[in-house]
């Protein structure tokens, strides 16, 4: 093989895909050809989550366990706390969450390290993992906990290779997004809902309201700054307002719902009471429709503005190529989107396709996330059956799956994430990894060179030559600069 | 003293010294009721021998070792405390604090110049070979101690390991135990790093930092195997003394302690596994070999202290053998390390070892006792060892171990007098 095709094709594994398997790079004989085929349908792998609960069967259970929560609370056990095994106090109310939902939370997580660790279209599944980033929800805020897994499987992988405002729609009607930016609850003023509740307040009837109810703004604005037009996109707060009041009613069957016996049919629910009647300005468009069409005509509005396309071919870019992509790059990427009708495979097509992707400068840091799944797939490492380990290492890492604790998402920025203790506990975590490396001929020069190809520098092959076990040298391959790097 | 010493129980060098081994079948059934334990302890990397196990009396020893020479008389010349005598000959490192206890007590014995059978210096083949049980490496598929687990029979084998190593792979069913993910790096693991994240203009620094953060002081060998880099860059002397007390308080466990306890606490069991294996990285010091022993030693000798504790109830009952790939250079290299040599140490513990006495026989370490001028010449085959205490601790066969546990090793006879005689026969 060619040495600049030997160079393309580790790009396409370890750049763009989520790191080499030994036997990859010679196997991908078309770099460029290879990702695109990815593009071209669906992500391979949905049965890795065969059997796993859908959202609304979440929501039921969840609302079982809300009612079992509130029973103890009424016979006090709440505010206290039980000594468990150990002497350890026992909070009763979480112990009825993790024993209702621990098995599903480490099924959901076992099965997205499994995939990854596998996959045979490495490039999808880190466009899926861009877009969950993308359009992050993090599981610090209780109500999205169980929520944000299924919404990459539900709303995320099916249209991870179709068009933009398709995937859009169906991550904002998620109730993982509709909760964690706080859409479930918003009430438009002038909505019925909020007409009979201020009623009801001034009444002081039993079940009023707690608080008035009103708009909730947060959905609207991180669409439009982060989801869609980018915090540049020319928005203003006037835009978000009336972008909120379109999405009100936009919600999830509340759990006192679920319990009497309504039959939602679905984890989105449209509570047409609750939404603000009238005509909305938004960029300078009005949006005559009535309900829940309204804010789809404003998110199909928004996936097709410019600045939008802009946005994501910047985001997609920069996730791809460099931490400062070259503006000819952006520019290509966004006339792609735009001339396609918003279609992803088009966008990804542009960036495979433009010569800025391979050139010698393009390359990115790995996230924890990547470094740990670049090691199992790198180190041939069994999953396990649990995923414990795993997650544990991104926690030390710094990037707790599903937790970037703010809707931004995790940056994926070389800045951010080289740093003295990160580093640090990136050795520490190549030599846990290492240490679950299959020793059956293990051949750990073999490995570097298969998985780094033209990447491996000499004096990290020196090194790697010289360990003082096989096992310590993968932890020195792992622990290595050149496997910090997506070249 | 002379230059060559001979003890009075060597261990069996020689096909020749077979002469005892008439005896063997009747002694070794007795032991084999007797619920014993057996626990082998890789340290990966070649630990030296002569640093652990100082031949303080041997004339050459201060000359050759120069600043790495210890002795029971004082300190040494770069802080490293007096060495632990144990008869005019030998001593142990002063890390080794309760492995001398042991020793006083007649439960532990070093065995010097021991070696597997292939002598090339590689840590791959020279780890396999010590695994798989035969004269080459990869000669066997699986290792001894799986084979020697199928030969026995109702016994269980473990392996502290995250992955099943060499020495336990095989036909005979074994389980293994994941250790904790390690808190404290390998040293080696970060010598080696250093220099390749010093190449990387973007991350250089930020390695750097980590490294002073953790309080490693590590120095950058550039030349590792060819180990005559000229000189130690400016400052790095006055660091490494002023290290050098900072390396001598005690230090925190290292990782070695927990997998020791571990297996202890497996084995004690009632109906645990008799046979275990525990391993260590982070011997191959070929820069800086005074301050990463005296961290690492620590850790084995705590290690063995913990093991102890933990397997309380059949400590007397049990052997555990450490054992490396091969030992070091005689001489210093040019970075205060040493380089792959052939002649190693080999710990003997357990209240079933007979113990208080020094197993092997000490070769020299004058210019022309040196194994290719450079090396401790090898004196004993460690398999001499590992067949004795099968044989006399766990009944095997003779027969057996020497075709089926380390095939063709007839002419390797086991080492007789390892573990005490009042045990065996009980």
């Amino acid at each position: 093989m060619a040495n600049d095709q030997w160079r393309a094709a580790a790009s396409a594994a370890n750049r763009f895909g989520l790191g080499a398997r030994p036997g990859d790079l010679t196997q991908i004989d078309d770099p460029a050809g290879w990702l695109l085929a990815q593009t071209r349908r669906p992500p391979s792998g949905q049965e890795a989550f065969d059997g796993l609960p859908d959202s609304l069967d979440y929501l039921e259970r969840e609302a079982d366990v809300i009612r079992q929560r509130r029973e103890l609370k009424r016979e006090g056990l709440a505010t206290r706390t039980a000594a468990g095994a150990g002497g350890k106090p026992v909070n009763p109310l979480a112990r009825i969450y993790v024993k209702a939902f621990g098995d599903d939370l480490r099924h959901e997580a076992l099965a997205r390290w499994q995939l990854a660790a596998t996959t045979d279209t490495p490039f999808s599944e880190r466009l899926v993992r861009f877009w969950s980033n993308h359009f992050a929800v993090s599981v610090d805020k209780g109500p999205a906990r169980l929520y944000a897994a299924p919404m990459e499987r539900e709303a995320i992988r099916p249209h991870v290779n179709g068009r933009f405002v398709d995937l859009l729609l169906s991550v904002e009607m998620h109730p993982a997004m509709l909760r964690y930016l706080d859409q479930a609850q918003s009430v438009g003023p002038d909505s019925p809902l909020a007409a009979r509740a201020d009623q009801r307040l001034a009444r002081r009837v039993d079940g009023a309201p707690a608080r008035k109810l009103g708009l909730n703004e947060n959905l609207a604005r991180e669409i439009m700054e982060l989801h869609t037009l980018g915090v540049n996109g020319g928005y203003t707060q006037a835009d978000v307002i009336e972008f909120a009041r379109a999405l009100t009613g936009w919600s999830v069957p509340y759990p006192t719902q679920i319990e009497h016996g309504i039959d939602a049919g679905n984890a989105f629910l449209f509570r047409a009471p609750a939404h603000e009647p009238g005509v909305r300005i938004v960029l300078g468009r009005r949006f005559r429709q009535e309900g829940i069409n309204q804010a789809r005509a404003i998110l199909a509005d928004l996936a097709m503005h410019p600045a939008t396309a802009r946005h994501l071919a910047r985001q997609l870019a920069q996730h791809f190529v460099a931490d400062r992509p070259p503006s000819t790059l952006i520019e290509r990427m966004t006339r792609a989107y735009l001339d396609s009708d918003g279609r992803l495979p088009a966008l990804y097509a542009a960036l495979i396709r433009s010569p800025e992707s391979w050139a010698a400068d393009a390359r990115k840091f790995r996230t924890p996330q990547d470094f740990v799944v670049a090691g199992l797939r790198a180190g041939g490492i069994a999953v396990g059956a649990k995923p414990t380990p795993w997650e544990g290492f991104l926690q030390r890492l710094g990037q707790p799956t599903f937790m970037p604790r703010s809707p931004a998402g995790f940056t994926d920025v070389a800045g951010d994430w080289i740093a003295p203790d990160g580093l640090w506990k990136r050795v520490q975590v190549a030599e846990a990894m290492a240490e679950r490396v299959p020793r059956a001929d293990l051949d750990p020069l073999g490995l570097a060179r298969a998985i780094l190809g033209p990447g491996l520098n000499r004096e990290t092959e020196r090194a790697l030559a010289h360990a003082e076990a096989p096992q310590q040298a993968v932890a020195i391959l792992f622990a290595s600069p050149e496997f910090q790097w997506r070249v | 003293m002379p230059s060559r010493r001979d003890f009075l129980s060597m261990v069996g060098l020689s096909a020749v010294g077979a002469s005892a081994l008439t005896m063997w079948p009747s002694v070794t059934r007795a032991a084999t009721g007797a619920d014993a334990r057996f626990l082998v302890l890789m340290l990966r990397g070649g630990l030296d021998g002569v640093h652990a196990v100082p031949p303080w009396g041997d004339p050459a020893y201060a000359r050759i070792r120069g600043p790495l020479a210890l002795t029971p008389n004082g300190a040494a010349a770069d802080g490293t405390p007096a060495a632990l005598k144990l008869d005019g000959s030998f001593a142990l490192h002063p890390s080794l604090a309760f492995s001398a206890q042991l020793y006083a007590g007649g439960e532990f014995m070093p065995l010097i110049a021991a070696a597997p059978p292939y002598w090339g210096r590689s840590h791959f083949d020279a780890q396999d070979c010590v695994e798989n049980g035969t004269a080459v490496p990869h000669g066997a598929q699986t290792g001894w101690l799986n084979r020697a687990v199928a030969a026995l029979t109702g016994v269980d084998g473990l392996a502290v390991a995250t992955v099943m190593p060499l020495m336990l792979r095989g036909p005979a069913t074994v389980t293994s135990w994941s250790p904790p993910i390690p808190m404290q790096v390998n040293p080696i693991l970060l010598q080696r790093l250093e220099p390749l994240y010093g190449e990387d203009s973007r991350l250089a620094a930020a390695f750097a930092q980590a490294i002073a953060n953790q309080g490693q002081d590590l120095a950058v060998d550039r030349n590792i195997q060819g180990g005559m880099a000229a000189s130690m860059p400016p400052g790095m002397r006055a660091r490494m003394a002023s290290n050098a007390t900072a390396m001598r308080k005690p230090m925190a466990q290292g990782r070695l302690p927990d997998l020791m306890k571990a297996a202890g606490t497996f084995m004690a069991q009632n109906h645990g596994p008799r046979i275990g294996f525990v391993e260590d990285y982070g011997w191959d010091t070929h820069a800086n070999e005074s301050q990463i022993l005296t961290r690492k030693l620590k850790e084995l000798d705590d290690g063995f202290a913990a093991f102890h504790a933990a397997a309380k109830p059949v400590w007397s009952r049990t052997v555990l053998v450490a054992v490396t790939e091969f030992g070091r250079t005689a001489a210093v290299n040019g970075t205060n390390g040493t380089d792959h040599g052939t002649g190693a140490a080999m710990f003997l513990a357990g209240g079933a070892v007979r113990g208080g006495r020094i197993g092997g026989q000490w070769p020299g370490m004058a210019p022309g006792e040196l194994y290719q001028q450079r090396d401790i010449h090898a004196t004993t085959d460690i398999r001499a060892v590992f067949k004795g205490v099968l044989a006399e601790h766990l009944g095997l066969a003779e027969g057996e171990l020497a075709s089926r546990v380390f095939p063709d090793s007839a002419a390797i006879a086991p080492a007789a007098g390892l573990l005490r005689a009042a045990r065996a026969a009980a």
